[in-house]
């Protein structure tokens, strides 16, 4: 009895007993969620258009945010280096669609995966070369992102919301809504979505397939970039900022892997739902960091009743 | 063709094999010490100052007096990335060459561990690994000078509590730790002080995917309410928990890290912000003693070092100089008591177990008040050196305490039941019956 009412009534209980800090819990989960939702939208835009899961999308990440703040060590103005990182992102969509994906056209799907994974090896070092291993201050102020924070006492309280975090999540709900626009009302972006669903189709009709891979990995690169300003922002510069990938497998599990909608919304219910659980389960009950875990047996829950995920497409095959 | 084998291909082959030969026999001249090293993955922004040092101090030993006793060290390392596989793997590349293994990682030592008595390679894991190994009869190829984890737990407790651990009664400790061997290594320690002190100890894990956003962590160091918090903290850990600690207005003077958590490159990313934050640390950094001077005269000055700017003065960079000093006394103890100049494993083993580094050996090797004074010997292969509480004044590093003791009535009993339960789940497992 004692262990019902510890599962189903005392979390509970604590929500209503703390309600100030029941909504620093959820918007916490809510920031970790957008956060997530960005991730995942770099590796679902290249599935979409290629068929490609991109191994290296994670390195990607720290690769921008080294870039960015290498730069402005180097003496250039932080609005400056920003342009500057999406030109050598640029390059780097044309050096990977030249050098790695065009010579594997019509290989196997694995094939192209294991290319990513090469991807991301060459990064791993040739940043190492490049900025060394040590972690670096992410630009904030220099960005004009500001950095204090809101504070407000709801109930008798408290609630403190960082002015970083609100910025983080209003850019990334631009961010998510100008691809939306681009994927949906642009000529680029339908030919994108041509090729996501039928690569010959989308190939008879004049869709560059060079033009497109350079483009979705390019567009990858800039969500990248965004992904290592708000991260790196919270907890500094490094190689560590690698490993958050992790966190968008689970997303893309349950939101589906071609769905753009579908790594927003993912993302989202990851976020908050893993936080209210670690909070008011894990830690009492499973002595917590039930984060590493709890998103995944959540995301193949989903999946036992929705295969293709929430917003992923029913491939119906013949045989 | 059996005359142009023989003619043309056979005297060729001879010829390569000679030119090959001459550098081999010119490494009989040399030591080779291979470091499991990091610098690449989550955990580099540690790994990288700590190898450079380490580095640094063989190379300057090379330009400065042509290595050790005229033997030159070869330093080399194999990059881990601080994973336990890799790690494993690297140890079995490098067993056969190097004189010793530095693990680099606790998760690494617990996996070479029960090879060690095979293998009959020195195991060197300064100021990290598994705490029992202190227990030289037991581990007899494994050293973790100059203090253990619980050293160091037992030496943050005494810290927090002014001098009395007794002080600690009836209020709340946090450990905030990395959800890994290393991070763990501390808890059954504070929960022999917490069951004998009358304190609440709440350990809270980090996993190495949440390092850099650990809002539940701090949620619930929030909810809790604790009185300390302490942290055992690698890498990207160190930053994300800061960071957070300021976020949540949690006091930095109530939130002490161990040795690990206390590197000048990750409290640069909340500057004055984590003003008041306290870390234990074995090492003091003195960029003006003798062996920091010769280091930037050989190496840096010299365009031979891979540091970057401002790591000079660093803490980690500093200790990782004196982590191979550990290595280069080792060998020298070790020269002299078998009257040799190329050491061998088993006779460095006994170098480490004979390590002798009074006030006055310190002061010989340009390394005074750096490091506590400490000896080793068969039963204590840590050796159990003393650590200085430093504090966090926004842009570095400054002593604010005593050389601190650990409390070894607590820790012993701990150290020969942990070591006996390991050699008993290892059996047989050969233990050194002639150390008293």
């Amino acid at each position: 009895m004692e262990f019902l009412n510890s599962i189903l009534v005392k979390p509970f209980s604590d929500m209503f007993a703390a309600p100030d800090f029941l909504i620093q819990v959820l918007w916490e989960g809510l920031v970790a969620g957008v956060l997530y939702a960005l991730i995942a939208l770099g590796f679902v835009l290249i599935y979409k258009s290629s068929r490609i899961f991109n191994f290296a999308q994670g390195i990607m990440v720290v690769f921008a945010a080294l870039t960015l703040v290498g730069l402005h060590e180097k003496g250039v103005p932080a609005l400056l280096a920003v342009p500057m990182t999406l030109g050598v992102m640029f390059l780097l969509a044309v050096a990977i669609e030249r050098v790695v994906l065009r010579p594997l056209v019509n290989q196997p799907d694995i094939i192209l995966f294991m290319a990513t994974i090469g991807i991301t090896l060459f990064l791993v070092g040739f940043g190492e070369l490049i900025f060394g291993g040590e972690n670096k201050v992410m630009i904030t102020e220099q960005l004009h992102i500001p950095t204090g924070s809101f504070e407000f006492e709801p109930f008798g309280g408290f609630v403190s919301i960082e002015q970083k975090d609100v910025t983080a999540v209003i850019g990334a709900v631009l961010l998510v809504g100008g691809l939306i626009l681009f994927l949906n009302r642009s000529k680029m972006g339908r030919a994108i979505r041509a090729l996501g669903d039928d690569h010959q189709a989308a190939l008879s009709v004049g869709i560059s397939l060079s033009t497109i891979w350079v483009l979705v990995w390019f567009i990858a690169g800039v969500i990248a970039l965004a992904t290592g300003i708000v991260w790196g922002a919270r907890a500094g510069v490094s190689f560590a900022l690698e490993v958050i990938a992790f966190k968008a497998l689970p997303v893309l599990m349950l939101g589906g892997l071609e769905s753009v909608l579908g790594a927003i919304v993912g993302g989202i219910a990851i976020g908050v739902l893993e936080k209210l659980f670690e909070i008011y389960w894990g830690q009492p009950l499973l002595g917590g960091n039930t984060e590493t875990w709890f998103a995944f047996v959540f995301a193949l829950i989903v999946l036992l009743f929705r295969p293709q995920g929430l917003f992923g497409e029913r491939i119906i095959e013949r045989v | 063709m059996k005359t142009f084998l023989k003619k043309t291909l056979l005297p060729a082959a001879l010829l390569v094999g000679t030119v090959l030969s001459v550098p081999a026999i010119a490494a009989e001249d040399a030591i080779n010490v291979t470091n499991l090293s990091y610098r690449t993955g989550p955990f580099a922004a540690t790994g990288t100052p700590l190898m450079n040092g380490q580095r640094d101090y063989m190379l300057m030993l090379n330009e400065r007096d042509g290595g050790v006793n005229g033997v030159k060290l070869n330093y080399d390392e194999c990059e881990t990335g601080y994973n336990t596989e890799k790690g494993a793997e690297c140890y079995e590349k490098t067993k056969a060459t190097s004189i010793v293994t530095q693990p680099w990682s606790t998760g690494i030592t617990l996996q070479v561990l029960p090879k060690s008595n095979v293998d009959k390679v020195p195991i060197l894991a300064p100021g990290y690994g598994f705490s029992p190994m202190t227990d030289g009869k037991v581990f007899q190829w494994a050293f973790n000078p100059p203090a253990t984890y619980w050293d160091g737990a037992s030496m943050i407790l005494k810290a927090i509590s002014d001098g009395n651990v007794e002080n600690l009664k009836g209020k709340k400790i946090v450990l905030l730790h990395l959800d890994a061997p290393y991070g763990k290594e501390p808890i059954p320690l504070i929960q022999a002080y917490a069951d004998k002190y009358g304190f609440t100890f709440l350990p809270i894990p980090v996993g190495v995917k949440e390092m850099q956003n650990q809002s539940a962590q701090w949620l619930q160091i929030r909810r809790e309410r604790p009185d300390f918090v302490l942290m055992w903290g690698w890498g990207a850990m160190n930053v994300g928990a800061v960071t957070e600690a300021v976020k949540t207005k949690f006091p930095m003077d109530k939130f002490v890290g161990i040795w690990w958590s206390g590197h000048d490159g990750d409290m640069k990313s909340v500057g004055e912000a984590g003003k008041g934050y306290r870390s234990l640390s074995w090492s003091l950094p003195d960029s003006n003693s003798q062996v920091m001077q010769d280091i930037k005269k050989y190496v840096v000055d010299a365009g031979k070092s891979q540091i970057g700017e401002g790591e000079f003065d660093w803490v980690f960079y500093q200790r990782g100089v004196l982590i191979s000093m550990f290595t280069v006394e080792g060998i020298k103890a070790a020269q002299e008591h078998f009257g040799t100049k190329v050491v061998n494993p088993e006779q460095l083993r006994w170098g480490l177990e004979n390590l002798k580094l009074d006030e006055a050996k310190l002061a010989s090797i340009g390394m005074s008040g750096m490091i506590g004074p400490f000896s080793t010997a068969c039963n204590n292969h840590a050796g159990h050196a003393g650590a200085w509480m430093m504090q966090w004044d926004g842009g570095k590093f400054a002593k604010v305490s005593d050389l601190l003791s650990a409390d070894q009535d607590m820790i012993a009993p701990l150290v020969e039941a942990e070591a006996k339960k390991y050699a008993e789940a290892n059996a047989p497992w050969p233990v050194n019956e002639e150390c008293k």
